[in-house]
């Protein structure tokens, strides 16, 4: 599903409609909102991996996470203003990409799916072990710094704004990064790897790209997530967490620019709403992953694109005898 | 004429099964020169090892003067090595012109990047997939979902993206595998276009004796892993170790 | 030292555990293309049910065996009913399904059975010691190491030298062939994940009397077993047994000497082995690697 001209247009006057949300009362609550987004942006880079290169990653809660740590450590030990908490945390998120990517690429299908998870898991431990340092089992929790030059306070309201400029981030480098030959060539990656090695390509190189791309987007999300809640905890890095992402992705329609997006909104509001209607959420949030796996694997944007295609007349190819004679295009 | 691939001795086994067993091969740079055998005769395997889908076991691949027997799939395709796959090996959900297009954009040297191409490299990719079209008489086909197409003429897209890379040796896995006659003559004529008119080097694998005998400048002949016979079609025909094992006691006519 | 003895025959006992958690996820893994998330959870299952068992009247031994079999039911149940119809698909899609089912299981076991776990203690005849030359062995361990040998060595036989091991090993390397040539593939599937169950099985009932029973025992050991089969070399279940085994002993030696890093010590030796071997110790050469 190679992005198009229409949907930049969509996604701008998406993005204009956020912008005017604080100011509708739609029976949310405003940080309710920026978490989804955020949460969203992680999805989106679970996304890049799964939907568009055809990597299984299964650990991306580590460069999430990475985002926050960075964010509240730099704000802990540096006293940090806002902006540079921002980049710290999605330095080190782009850290964790650039160290983790090597050992990632040893492997494809489901034997690197497993070292997603594993290596994922490193950094949960790292978190859980260095109680000094982390706050460990219990996080850390950090009064949300002002920003600097302008020792201005971030308000829930402000806050709300920046994830969307985070977002209109997000998607813009989506947009780029999908578009580009980059782009296209880690679609056919997705479709046929062996053969865009016998193109001549190194396809290691595209998907270690794709990664840290990955890594600096969940990171981003993070970031914010961890400066949103003031708070970050060793379970934002948890493999548990990684699948959420990843199921996300894919109820929203995995290789499609706004499915995670979707996926994100079902999957925290139903949350919200499950674990105050009822103890057994966790029951039905796996009732939840089966479901969609089982019968609804292409995601509400998914089908929907699938359905529009379906619909589209097109003729018949030519039979075989007919192709041997060059054939009048025909409109 | 130097030869432009040279294997010796090439041997690969999986598990206790050796599938090519002390094979090798000298293909004289534009030549045609087919591969044939019975089912299991190692053919693909050898095929494999050759443009490093795989490495052998022992044994030396030499192309174009460098040492290729451990180096990984992608260089040799830089170094003007192609190949295709008994399974056409294409890009299912794409149209055509985009199949041709991943490769036409990583022969510009332009796949890693992110900034769109400009104009003038956009119109000099759009030149070149188009000739790949009209080589393989796909042009009717640009914007088709190559998904839609029939299986010969995948094969032809097949061959055009392995064109994109402007090789100098091309090998085909059993390109006329599993096709009609009429497609069969069009897939021949390809070979012979490329050998022809491009003036490219053709390995290619097959079963169909027939157009073997009429295609081939040379041919190896393979089985059970082994080499049974090298020469040329007349020879090859001849002989009646390859009759035996391969042909029954046919007569054969050259086409 | 006397401490190193005894921690070094604990950790190999703990990485018998690890060990036989691997090779069931091995097996399901190789075969189908399925990482198995709920593996911990059959295991953690075989746990409660025993305890279930013994709590009634019924004998430890005859727990031993009925508690694995049981969950081999309800394993085969769930590869007929969600996981077949995922076979071929991309993997991403058994990881979710089988990520969900943990959750659930997680969540019944706690409904059913406490959020605090029970207490599971193995029959009065295996507790003690065995004095066996320099040392006293706790008896219950010598036992799981007994069994579990016992459970391994069977594996290996069933797969060496009967004809459906064969067939299985023979699918690992090529269905499509396997299929053609008149095997039922889909038996071959369902047998093969309710071997991986059955020994998840027992060691859960095993892991009870040792590790303590509680909603998420099994969990615990499924991601050591995931670095088991990533050091061992995925694709060999040989690997995972000697990865299993290897993690065991470093868990246990850290533990002894830097007890705050015993967990990161088995993934700095996955990232030492992916750096020096990326294929693992056993581990099949990748295309791609």
């Amino acid at each position: 599903m190679i992005a198009s001209n229409r949907g930049v247009v969509v996604s701008c006057l998406l993005l204009v409609v956020f912008a005017a949300l604080p100011f509708v009362n739609i029976g949310l609550e405003i940080s309710t909102i920026t978490e989804v987004f955020l949460i969203g942006i992680a999805a989106m880079s679970v996304n890049l991996l799964v939907g568009y290169t055809g990597i299984n990653a299964f650990g991306n809660a580590a460069f999430f996470g990475l985002g926050a740590y960075g964010a509240l450590l730099s704000i802990k030990y540096f006293h940090t203003d806002f902006v540079l908490s921002i980049v710290a945390g999605v330095a080190l998120a782009f850290l964790g990409g650039v160290v983790l990517g090597p050992f990632l690429l040893r492997r494809r299908g489901i034997y690197f799916s497993l070292l997603t998870i594993a290596l994922g898991q490193v950094f949960y431990f790292i978190a859980y072990r260095f109680t000094d340092v982390t706050g460990g089992e219990d996080g850390m929790t950090v009064i949300r710094p002002l920003v600097g030059f302008l020792n201005y306070k971030v308000d829930d309201h402000a806050f709300y704004y920046v994830s969307l400029a985070a977002l209109a981030l997000a998607l813009g480098t989506f947009w780029i990064v999908v578009r580009s030959p980059f782009g296209k060539t880690l679609q056919a990656i997705r479709q046929n790897e062996l053969r865009v090695r016998y193109l001549g390509l190194n396809t290691d190189r595209f998907i270690f790209v794709a990664l840290i791309v990955s890594a600096t987007l969940a990171g981003l999300g993070g970031t914010l997530f961890g400066l949103l809640l003031s708070n970050v905890s060793p379970l934002l890095l948890d493999w548990h967490q990684s699948g959420d992402f990843v199921l996300m992705t894919v109820i929203g329609g995995a290789g499609t620019i706004w499915g995670p997006m979707i996926g994100a909104l079902i999957f925290v509001i139903g949350k919200d709403v499950l674990s105050s209607v009822t103890p057994l959420w966790q029951i039905y949030i796996g009732a939840l992953f089966i479901a969609c796996v089982l019968g609804f694997p292409k995601g509400i944007l998914g089908s929907i694109f699938a359905a529009f295609e379906a619909r589209r007349v097109v003729p018949p190819a030519p039979s075989s005898a007919a192709q041997a004679v060059v054939v009048e295009p025909h409109g | 004429m130097a030869n432009l691939l040279e294997a010796r001795g090439i041997e690969k086994h999986f598990g206790g099964v050796k599938a090519v067993n002390d094979v090798s091969i000298s293909i004289e740079a534009g030549s045609i020169h087919a591969v044939i055998g019975p089912n299991g005769a190692g053919k693909t395997t050898f095929f494999n090892t050759l443009s490093g889908f795989y490495f052998p076991d022992a044994g030396t691949v030499t192309f174009d003067g460098h040492d290729v027997t451990k180096m990984i799939n992608w260089k040799r395709i830089e170094l003007g090595m192609s190949r295709t796959f008994q399974t056409p090996s294409i890009f299912p959900e794409l149209s055509v012109y985009d199949n041709l297009l991943i490769g036409t954009q990583s022969q510009a040297k332009m796949a890693f990047r992110l900034a769109p191409p400009s104009a003038t490299a956009r119109n000099a990719m759009n030149a070149r997939i188009d000739e790949l079209l009209h080589f393989v008489n796909l042009t009717a086909f640009k914007d088709r979902p190559v998904a839609e197409l029939s299986h010969g003429s995948q094969r032809l897209c097949e061959i055009a993206m392995s064109l994109a890379m402007q090789p100098k040796l091309v090998l085909l896995d059993e390109p006329m595998a599993g096709l009609a006659e009429a497609e069969t003559e069009r897939i021949v004529g390809v070979i012979r276009d490329l050998h022809d008119r491009l003036g490219l080097t053709v390995v290619f694998v097959e079963h169909n004796m027939r157009v073997v005998l009429g295609l081939a400048h040379r041919i190896t002949v393979l089985d059970r892993g082994a080499m049974l016979a090298e020469g040329t079609p007349a020879e090859i025909s001849a002989n009646s170790v390859v009759r035996e094992a391969y042909l029954g006691k046919e007569v054969i006519d050259h086409v | 030292m006397e401490q190193i003895a005894p921690q070094l025959f604990n950790g190999l006992i703990l990485g018998a555990f690890y060990a036989i958690v691997a090779i069931g996820l091995s097996l399901i893994m190789n075969l189908t293309g399925t990482i198995n998330m709920a593996h911990g959870a059959f295991l953690t299952l075989a746990g409660y049910l025993a305890f279930t068992l013994v709590s009634h009247g019924t004998s430890f031994w005859v727990a031993l065996i009925l508690a694995p079999l049981m969950t081999v039911a309800v394993g085969i149940l769930v590869e007929r009913t969600m996981i077949r119809p995922l076979y071929g698909r991309l993997p991403i899609y058994g990881l979710l399904l089988t990520f969900g089912l943990s959750l659930i299981a997680e969540e019944v076991f706690h409904l059913t059975w406490g959020a605090n776990g029970v207490p599971f203690q193995p029959p009065a005849i295996l507790a003690g010691t065995v004095p066996l030359g320099f040392m006293q062995f706790p008896a219950y361990r010598l036992f799981i190491a007994f069994v579990l040998i016992i459970a391994i060595s069977a594996l290996v036989y069933f797969l060496r030298r009967t004809k459906f091991g064969l067939q299985l090993r023979a699918a690992v390397q090529d269905s499509e062939m396997i299929a053609a040539l008149g095997t039922n593939t889909q038996v071959l599937y369902m047998v093969n994940f309710g071997l991986g169950i059955f020994l998840a099985g027992v060691a859960g009932v095993l892991a009870a009397g040792m590790l303590g029973l509680n909603p998420t025992t099994g969990n615990a050991l499924l991601l050591p077993a995931f670095v088991a089969v990533i050091i061992g070399g995925m694709g060999s279940l040989l690997g995972s047994i000697v990865g299993g085994l290897l993690i065991g002993v470093v868990f246990s030696m850290v533990t002894l000497y830097f007890p705050a890093f015993n967990e990161v010590s088995i993934y700095i030796l996955m990232a030492l082995v992916l750096m020096i071997r990326p294929r693992g110790l056993f581990g099949e050469e990748g295309l791609f690697g």
